[in-house]
């Protein structure tokens, strides 16, 4: 989003618009310009014997994954969202190998 | 003697002018008295305001456009969904109150200038009300938000009705904010509606329709969905930017559509004007793309599985988004 300069000067975020004045940085989509995102996601592991010794091993092989693209014009993603796009899949590792 | 009767039958004169021009700074420009708020002058209470722009008149004719414009936001533009309300309040709290040379103390003191920061778009025909309208204004904003407090819903209804009485309808959009160079293109006039015709108009009040110059181009939407701090304002303020990012992004950069054709023609929502709350826009204004995969990730004997999610967005709007 357009991050509003307060009063048009230092380094502080104006929030009201009596306040609001210039940007310090949009973190925005800008148009036409493609945006890419990633995000590496480790899954959960835990503390097991094998072999004798404490090894540590994935306690989930399957991950859901949830991508919500919302806009939030007010409040936090649980009060008031507008879910735009969504993505969902469920990854798998393998569970043989070494 | 008979000099003396010459000028104060001069003077009689001027004071009949006086009386007979409504109350309106002069302006550097000629036809401003041709206005709305110059001929009918400007109102003292809300009421009057909302009859001064009053435009109940066009659904006789106009009843796809009226019902559209209905189911936009525009039509409760002080109100909003009730946050438009409530900011309205903090900025005067937090910002005129606060402000050391604002000149309010406290609520009684807001006069229409001070309320212009806000009302610039969200209610532009308060520029033509007297400071009575700006208090009465300020007294419906707290008594509707006392009476949510206290739970007391008739009450809180009555005065959402009343602040929903004064809006940007038809007659802000087709009159009072149809022309932006006024020099240039003339002061929109009473009686006159502007879009995309010129000629006779069945109706009492508007019995004329003229070409608005800018009525199908984006600087019609660019005087509220603005370009920054509101410089022209004692206290600047600063609402969207939308239309700043639309002339030195969009525009510069990827495409010539404008507002009207994303927001009225493709979107087929005419004058329910909408943004980030209806599929109708949204669906267009970004291609999204994710995938996401899983593997065996190590650093050296660490072994630690990982999901990999990439996401690909393109905003196909002509602003960044989000904005307003």
């Amino acid at each position: 989003m357009p991050v509003p300069q307060q009063l048009a000067r230092g380094d502080r975020m104006g929030r009201g618009p009596y306040e609001k004045s210039g940007l310090i940085e949009d973190t925005g989509l800008p148009p036409g310009k493609q945006v890419k995102e990633r995000f590496d996601i480790f899954y959960p592991l835990e503390e097991v014997e094998a072999d004798g010794k404490t090894v540590e091993k994935p306690s989930a092989y399957d991950l859901d994954i949830e991508v919500k693209l919302s806009y939030l014009p007010f409040g936090t993603p649980n009060s008031d969202p507008f879910v735009w796009k969504e993505f969902n899949k469920t990854v798998s590792i393998s569970k043989i190998g070494k | 003697m008979k000099k003396f009767t010459a000028s104060s039958a001069l003077a009689a004169a001027l004071i009949l002018g006086a009386l007979a021009v409504p109350s309106h700074a002069e302006k550097a420009g000629t036809g401003w008295k041709e206005t709305i708020v110059a001929k009918s002058g400007k109102a003292k209470t809300l009421a009057e305001l909302a009859k001064m722009y009053d435009s109940s008149s066009c659904v006789e004719c106009h009843e796809e456009q009226h019902n559209q414009s209905q189911d936009s936001i525009h039509s409760r533009s002080v109100f909003g969904t009730g946050r438009t309300a409530m900011t309205i309040m903090t900025t005067i709290e937090n910002g005129l109150m606060e402000q050391p040379y604002s000149g309010v103390k406290s609520r009684k003191d807001v006069k229409v200038e001070h309320l212009m920061g806000c009302a610039k778009c969200h209610l532009p025909q308060l520029a033509d009300a007297e400071d009575s309208v700006a208090q009465e204004l300020v007294n419906t904003l707290y008594s509707w938000s006392d009476a949510r407090k206290k739970k007391d819903k008739e009450t809180a209804k009555k005065m959402e009705e009343k602040l929903k009485s004064v809006s940007i309808n038809c007659l802000i959009c087709h009159n009072r904010n149809a022309i932006t160079h006024k020099w240039q293109d003339g002061y929109p006039k009473a009686g006159v509606v502007y879009g995309s015709k010129t000629g006779e108009h069945p109706s009492d009040k508007f019995p004329k329709m003229s070409e608005s110059p800018i009525m199908g181009d984006a600087i019609q939407c660019g005087q509220c969905h603005g370009m920054g701090p509101n410089l022209e304002l004692d206290e600047p303020t600063q609402c969207c930017t939308s239309y700043g990012s639309y002339l030195w992004s969009y525009k510069a950069e990827v495409g010539q559509e404008n507002c009207q054709d994303c927001h009225m023609k493709n979107s087929k929502l005419g004058h329910n004007i909408q943004g980030y709350r209806d599929p109708a826009m949204t669906d267009k204004a970004v291609e999204f793309h994710a995938e996401a995969f899983g593997y065996h990730w190590r650093d050296g004997a660490t072994v630690r599985p990982k999901a990999v999610v990439k996401v690909e967005m393109l905003n196909k709007a002509g602003h960044s988004i989000p904005d307003g």
